[in-house]
């Protein structure tokens, strides 16, 4: 099967994918009923969509496509009170966060759909240790070498996006000492990583071209990359993020990317070179286990500091297009929490630690994500 | 030579042994049961209809009068729990769950009553048994949701619908058996009684909540001493309900569902509960047994069948109306009216209790409920298995 073409998108719209944790309002553990929720949510006017994902407790929201952080906001914001208004009448509870706390993984089901059946049999138990919850964004691309200048570009800033979305300390009921854990499940994944050193959708198609031919892969939805080009509706995902605990979180960090792109393609900062990557899986790794504390080191200085102090650069950098884009006030309040070193995986650990058992931070996270509440 | 220090030939067992062996046997079977795929409380079932006069002889109904406590207790206990599993905010924000009950619980009553009223049992018997039959077995239904850690719609409507059967059938009982017998002389009396009933439970199932929630701030509900506070807060609870003739069953339902409605957080089982609650629902079958006489189980089967076939339908047609609109599917909502089929202790109890006030009218009517509860206790559990399994509602045992 050959790679489709690149689809033309306008510039920089944006459209963003949450996965959401079902629960059980009585124990707090996962809960099969995205069946249910569905059937409830498929006469409800809501924008964007509703899907199910790998296993049954677990559901996939989509915004439409969006020009601004005003625009994901406010869809998200509906999909959210549309969801808990029906999630009530099905006495469940639906919350945020890229794992759930205490869940044991050989007790999911997968949800009854083929492809979901062909991967759980191509992966076994990897499929069901994949209940994990990430927020994807996707960015549109005027054409696709410009795709792949973002993609390579936007790879630079996969820790400080891992560092503000993380909210998966715990996995099977321990802390894992990582604030996002989630990152460790995509990458048992043998598809999973980075896409390979490419800048020309030329160079792209060859590539897709040989790895389909070893029969590897058959589409674009095998490979788990990070970030990945998606050419039906011309743009790029990224796909590094936990789902935050609450909606608002999440429109800023769509609203961050969106500023990121605009910044990556008017002012076209930086030479791309194969060797970014010699830092890649090291800069990722050390957010994903330390946050905001961990070290970034730069791709061409070699320059060590700490994921924050390299966000708060990089805020510096894009404040420009964030104001011309009308998201200056999200990323301001995303910048001051930057400053205290406040992430949901700070949230979730300070609870948990201040004697709160784990289905009763589950319960808080389901309150906080039903109720709205700001990020 | 003191001839006391030495043992008497034949050994002088006492009355422990056989109850040891019989305990052992019970859960035994049940282990045997859950061997085949079915589930252990229809094993236990067995057993005690094996060991009661039915075949073995050990136990009869004197056993059970003198050991009533055990199986009061365990009742209340299931109860208590089932109760915190009735979330009340649900019911208000879904009332279409509230219609299915209550259209499933008015089908089974009218399709029995008018079953055997129309087979010929009398008036009287026909209600009794009608509002024997709108119950459903709480502890059935927790062992069985348990055993296969059960959740999702079905389950959860499973559970809410049994604690609402419960508490309609033991007040619809004791209404019309008073009714019928006169108790109610006057239209003063036909109020107040069941409003004592009602009002007298509901507070009393507020005591019992506060008293909870007051002892799970000084004891961890975890831990040894937490356990023991907990037993003894529902020992007292029946001691006081018994002493108001207030039924044992409906305080600790109103009391678990005032808990959880003060207090939203996870009440989860201490894991020594659950097996402490397992020992005395194996306890409670192995005596409950001891209730069925071949006589009485002849004499009423031809009866308890067709009640049994008239609940079936009322519970299936109710679950089926009701169900999609309070946001099952048709295959769910199957699922939820064969889920209710269990019937067991408590209903035996309940018609047990009307034979104790009232003789004669009670040697009538307790056949018929015994015929019902040997087959719905044993086959009720299977069904109530299959139908979760159908709808993948289980963590345990089959997966896919």
């Amino acid at each position: 099967m050959s790679l489709e073409n690149f689809a033309s998108s306008r510039a920089l719209s944006l459209g963003v994918e949450l996965e959401l944790q079902l629960v059980s309002t009585h124990d707090y553990d996962l809960v099969s009923s995205a069946e249910d929720l569905l059937r409830a949510m498929a006469n409800k006017d809501v924008p964007g969509e509703v899907k199910p994902e790998m296993t049954c407790s677990m559901i996939e929201v989509s915004t439409g496509i969006c020009s601004d952080y005003a625009c994901v906001a406010e869809e998200l914001e509906a999909l959210r009170a549309a969801l808990t208004d029906a999630a009530r009448k099905l006495n469940i509870g639906i919350c945020g966060g890229g794992t759930h706390a205490f869940q044991d993984w050989s007790e999911r089901r997968i949800f009854d759909k083929p492809r979901f059946h062909y991967l759980s049999d191509l992966y076994g138990y990897l499929a069901k240790q994949f209940t994990v919850f990430g927020q994807h964004v996707h960015i549109g691309c005027p054409g696709p070498d410009a795709a792949l200048y973002l993609l390579h570009g936007m790879s630079r800033y996969i820790p400080h996006l891992i560092a503000l979305s993380a909210s998966s300390p715990y996995v099977q009921g321990k802390d894992t000492g990582f604030q996002s854990a989630r990152l460790n499940s995509v990458f048992a994944f043998p598809l999973s990583g980075r896409a390979p050193f490419v800048e020309t959708w030329q160079d792209f198609e060859a590539y897709f071209r040989k790895m389909s031919d070893t029969g590897v892969v058959q589409s674009m939805k095998d490979f788990y990359w990070d970030i990945r080009p998606k050419p039906e509706y011309g743009t790029i995902e990224v796909r590094v993020m936990d789902t935050p605990l609450t909606v608002g979180r999440a429109a800023a960090i769509a609203a961050y990317i969106q500023s990121i792109a605009r910044y990556l393609m008017i002012e076209r900062p930086i030479r791309l070179a194969e060797d970014d990557y010699l830092v890649y899986t090291f800069n990722r790794f050390q957010a994903c286990r330390f946050g905001f504390a961990g070290t970034y080191v730069h791709p061409e200085t070699h320059e060590h500091r700490s994921v924050a102090e390299e966000i708060e650069a990089s805020f510096a950098r894009i404040e420009q297009h964030a104001i011309e884009l009308g998201c200056d006030g999200a990323l301001g309040e995303l910048l001051r929490q930057v400053r205290e070193g406040r992430n949901d995986a700070a949230w979730l650990r300070e609870r948990h630690t201040g004697g709160e058992s784990l289905p009763e931070l589950v319960m808080a996270q389901c309150a906080r994500w039903m109720g709205g509440e700001a990020m | 030579m003191d001839l006391l220090i030495w043992p008497d030939w034949p050994l002088a067992l006492g009355a422990l042994f056989p109850v040891a062996i019989a305990l052992v046997l019970t859960a035994l079977i049940g282990e045997a049961g859950g061997r085949f795929d079915l589930p252990r409380v229809s094993g236990y079932a067995l057993a005690g209809l094996v060991l009661g006069p039915l075949a073995l002889g050990w136990f009869d109904t004197n056993d059970l009068a003198g050991n009533r406590l055990v199986i009061d207790f365990t009742i209340a206990l299931v109860l208590f729990e089932l109760g915190i599993r009735l979330d009340l905010r649900w019911l208000a924000a879904n009332r279409w769950v509230v219609a299915t009950s209550a259209g499933e619980m008015a089908l089974t009553f009218a399709l029995t009553f008018g079953a055997l009223w129309a087979a010929g049992t009398g008036t009287g018997i026909a209600l009794a048994v009608a509002a024997i039959a709108v119950g459903t077995s709480p502890v059935i239904l927790m062992h069985v949701t348990n055993e296969l850690r059960a959740s999702g719609q079905t389950t959860d409507r499973l559970l809410a619908l049994c604690a609402l059967n419960v508490a309609v059938s033991v007040i619809l009982l004791k209404l019309l058996v008073g009714a019928l017998h006169g108790v109610h002389s006057g239209w003063q009396l036909a109020l107040l009684h069941p409003l004592y009933l009602l009002l007298g439970s509901a507070l009393a199932g507020a005591v019992i909540a506060a008293a909870y929630l007051g002892l799970r701030r000084l004891v961890d509900p975890a831990t040894e001493q937490g356990l023991v506070a907990m037993i003894a807060l529902l020992l007292a609870a029946i001691a006081l309900l018994s002493a108001l003739r207030l039924p044992t069953a409906l305080a600790p339902l109103f009391a678990g569902a005032l808990v959880k409605w003060r207090d939203r957080r996870p009440h989860l089982w201490p894991q020594q509960f659950g097996s402490f609650g397992g020992v005395l629902v194996i306890v409670a079958f192995m005596l409950a047994g001891a209730a069925v006489t071949a006589g009485e189980l002849l004499a009423g089967a031809g009866v308890g069948l067709l009640a049994i076939l008239a609940r079936a339908a009322g519970k299936l047609g109710g679950a089926i109306a009701f169900g999609p609109p309070s946001g099952l599917d048709l295959r769910k909502s199957l699922a939820l009216g064969v889920g209710l089929m269990p019937l067991s202790m408590l209903a035996l109890l309940q018609a047990e209790d009307v034979r104790l006030l009232y003789p004669e009218f009670g040697s009538r009517l307790l056949p018929i409920v015994i015929a019902m509860t040997v087959v719905l206790g044993l086959l009720g559990p299977i069904a109530t298995r299959r139908a979760l399994i159908r709808v993948r509602e289980t963590r345990r045992g089959e997966m896919s």
